[in-house]
């Protein structure tokens, strides 16, 4: 592999791997808080169609990212109500909103198929153009458009708030005792309905930065091609704890890139073996086969307050 | 209070009070699943009414259409049932995706071998070959939940994306099962002798729907009549009181796991050697998921499924008819699948929840007409 082709992988990898980390972001907390939404996939769907169709008729990215943010915590809000009100399963509920995703993206993408034709309006880039020079970190970061330069700040704060503030503390003790939660006076339900929510908008974000980041175009037939489980996986190999997720998210891009690019050259180890990784490491790391995770006590249970 | 009595006892007959309830309550579901459909194919600027009605003659207008629907039903037939196994002892088995490919890969391994036997033999082997390997791919979460305590909705799920990727692998030049010099890689074309029979000439309908009835059939009675099937349903019921009444739950979780896996296989092999012929990267997609949807809307009941899994290969059916006639997209039938079954389950818990109050307040009244004779 010449100097070129890695400085291109490293540049692939952050690209693949930032939708993967601000997705991750509210994942991590609505799972801490004991609910797996198993929506991302589906909500990342709506948010890559809501970005290229807003942007398309306003031209405009900022509000195409509102627009997008407004759509996902209303998905977010949707999930929350059947899973944490009428306590459905959380990941059936999740993977028939992904069916519906599926659907009912293809459908509204056909209806609006003029969008087909142009790039829209998309992120614009951080830095001016004499940074691009700089050997290796001009090419690898700063051509980066701005979404990655806010998935890669959005990890600290996810952690600061986690650990630091008093909200994170109550999300994770609800997560691990909603008993006890409600019993020091917490609103447990009205809490989960937050992460879930929050991770809704992060998702729907997430989906708008895989079409508005780069390519500004919409491909109808889940262009998101499972990578909200990508994050899920994530999540768990992380250890739902935000930083580790993080890298667990750049390692899963690295990963994606690493596959893209054996497609085109060939390579020894068969490329598909790169796409299992994820979800091999997920399931060894729920075997307690590699590191030590976890999960929060009620990792997707529904929490009934009549329930003692 | 007189009526909450009559609804009590009506619920407790046995056998037509559970069938009502469990009959009523996916039927408000689906009403809802179809009214919310309805706004999405009127957003659209077609009359709901028109859509749903060729919907409706696509699925049954025609003797080709009758087929059509079979044949699609077959997967969701024999796959759902095992997911319904599952649900009736508590165990969400999301791997039916998974089972399918990997069945379909084993289907296909045996299929195409030139082997000098007569076609039923063939085809035998072909289908015992897929529930094995779907076997074995089952075993994996299966062992995980039932002796390690792992979470099998997750492991499941990602089972499902490992064997995508494996089957992608798997008919990808220089593997033994690929064909050489394809425009897309796919596995060779099975050999004629384990292809299945077709029941009506200038249809392609195989004998997959009959097999998966039967399957339907005998679980229930399964599930009903066997100790096994006792020892699944008290599982499901509660856990703890299956362990204190000498269950070996550890056994029993990793069997209901592992029927849905062999059922799922069968799924897949059935799907090959009827219809496909072939083995390619996602050659059924979403089917795996339909059946978790067909197993769900019958409530995890085996006889359930056998509406269920005909009321959502009528909606795909019928779909590709709405599209042409009058310009909804097809994929409108899988959102409506979606939205029913979710409508479906969010029913199921309000249900449940109104029951237990009418228990409890029943046996509080009760209580409170034993106090009262006491006061006497």
């Amino acid at each position: 592999m010449s100097g070129d082709q890695i400085i291109d992988w490293l540049q692939a990898s952050l690209r693949w791997g930032a939708p993967l980390i601000v997705v991750s972001f509210g994942e991590v907390f609505a799972e801490r808080s004991g609910v797996i939404n198993v929506g991302i996939e589906g909500i990342m769907l709506f948010g890559a169609l809501a970005g290229v169709a807003i942007s398309f008729f306003t031209g405009n990215v900022l509000i195409a990212v509102i627009g997008t943010l407004l759509l996902g915590s209303l998905l977010g809000l949707t999930f929350a109500f059947f899973t944490v009100t009428r306590k459905t399963n959380q990941v059936v509920t999740g993977l028939m909103l992904n069916l519906i995703a599926l659907g009912g993206t293809n459908l509204l993408f056909a209806m609006i198929s003029e969008t087909r034709s142009e790039r829209v309006a998309t992120f614009p880039v951080l830095f001016p153009e004499s940074f691009f020079d700089i050997p290796i970190l001009g090419p690898v970061l700063f051509r980066q458009p701005l979404s990655v330069w806010i998935a890669l700040v959005l990890p600290f704060i996810a952690s600061w708030i986690l650990y630091r503030t008093d909200w994170g503390l109550n999300v994770r003790a609800i997560g691990d005792n909603p008993q006890a939660g409600a019993t020091a006076g917490l609103r447990v339900l009205k809490l989960k309905y937050k992460t879930v929510i929050l991770s809704g908008i992060f998702a729907a974000l997430g989906g708008a930065m895989l079409t508005l980041g780069e390519v500004g175009y919409f491909a109808s037939g889940g262009m998101t091609a499972g990578r909200g489980f990508v994050v899920l996986a994530a999540v768990v190999v992380g250890g739902w704890d935000p930083l580790r997720t993080a890298l667990a998210c750049l390692a899963f891009g690295a990963a994606d890139a690493a596959q893209l690019r054996m497609q085109t050259t060939g390579s020894a180890i068969p490329y598909q073996f790169l796409q299992m990784l994820p979800y091999i490491l997920t399931i060894a790391a729920l075997a307690g086969v590699v590191g030590r995770t976890r999960p929060p006590k009620t990792w997707g249970a529904p929490y009934d307050p009549e329930d003692i | 209070m007189n009526k909450t009595k009559e609804k009590q006892a009506f619920i407790s007959l046995p056998g037509i009070g559970e069938l009502a309830l469990s009959g009523v309550r996916p039927l408000i579901g689906i009403l809802l699943g179809l009214l919310a459909g309805a706004v999405f194919i009127a957003l659209s600027g077609v009359n709901p009414l028109d859509a749903y009605l060729s919907m409706l003659t696509g699925a049954v207008g025609s003797p080709v259409s009758i087929s059509n629907v079979l044949v699609r039903a077959s997967p969701l037939l024999i796959g759902g049932v095992g997911v319904a196994i599952g649900i009736k002892a508590s165990l969400w088995n999301i791997g039916s995706e998974g089972y399918i490919y990997t069945g379909a890969l084993g289907a296909v391994a045996v299929g195409i071998a030139p082997l000098p036997v007569p076609p039923i033999i063939h085809i035998i082997l072909a289908i015992l070959a897929a529930m094995g390997v779907a076997a074995l791919w089952g075993l994996v979460p299966a062992y995980l939940r039932a002796y390690r305590g792992v979470n099998e909705v997750v492991t499941t799920i990602m089972m499902n994306y490992v064997a995508m990727f494996f089957i992608s692998w798997m008919v990808h030049e220089p593997q033994p099962l690929a064909e050489p010099g394809s425009f897309f890689p796919m596995s060779k074309i099975i050999a004629p002798t384990a292809k299945l029979p077709i029941l009506i000439r200038g249809t392609s309908l195989h004998p997959g729907f009959i097999i998966g009835i039967a399957a339907c059939i005998f679980f229930y009675l399964v599930l009903r009549f066997t100790p096994f099937g006792f020892r699944t349903r008290m599982l499901g019921a509660n856990p703890e009181a299956a362990r204190y009444a000498g269950v070996n739950v550890r056994r029993q979780i990793l069997y209901v796991l592992l029927i849905g896996a062999v059922m799922g296989g069968m799924a897949g092999s059935f799907e090959i050697m009827g219809l496909k012929m072939r083995v390619f990267q996602e050659f059924v997609a979403g089917v795996g998921y339909e059946c978790v949807a067909v197993a769900l809307l019958a409530g995890g009941n085996p006889l359930g499924v056998i509406p269920s899994a005909l009321f959502f290969s009528a909606l795909k059916a019928g779909g590709a008819t709405m599209s042409i006639q009058t310009g909804v997209g097809a994929p409108m039938s899988v959102v409506i699948i979606g939205l029913c079954v979710i409508f479906v389950i969010a029913v199921g818990y309000g249900e449940r929840k109104r029951l237990e109050k009418l228990s409890e307040s029943e046996q509080e009244g009760e209580e409170n007409t034993e106090a009262k004779q006491y006061v006497r």
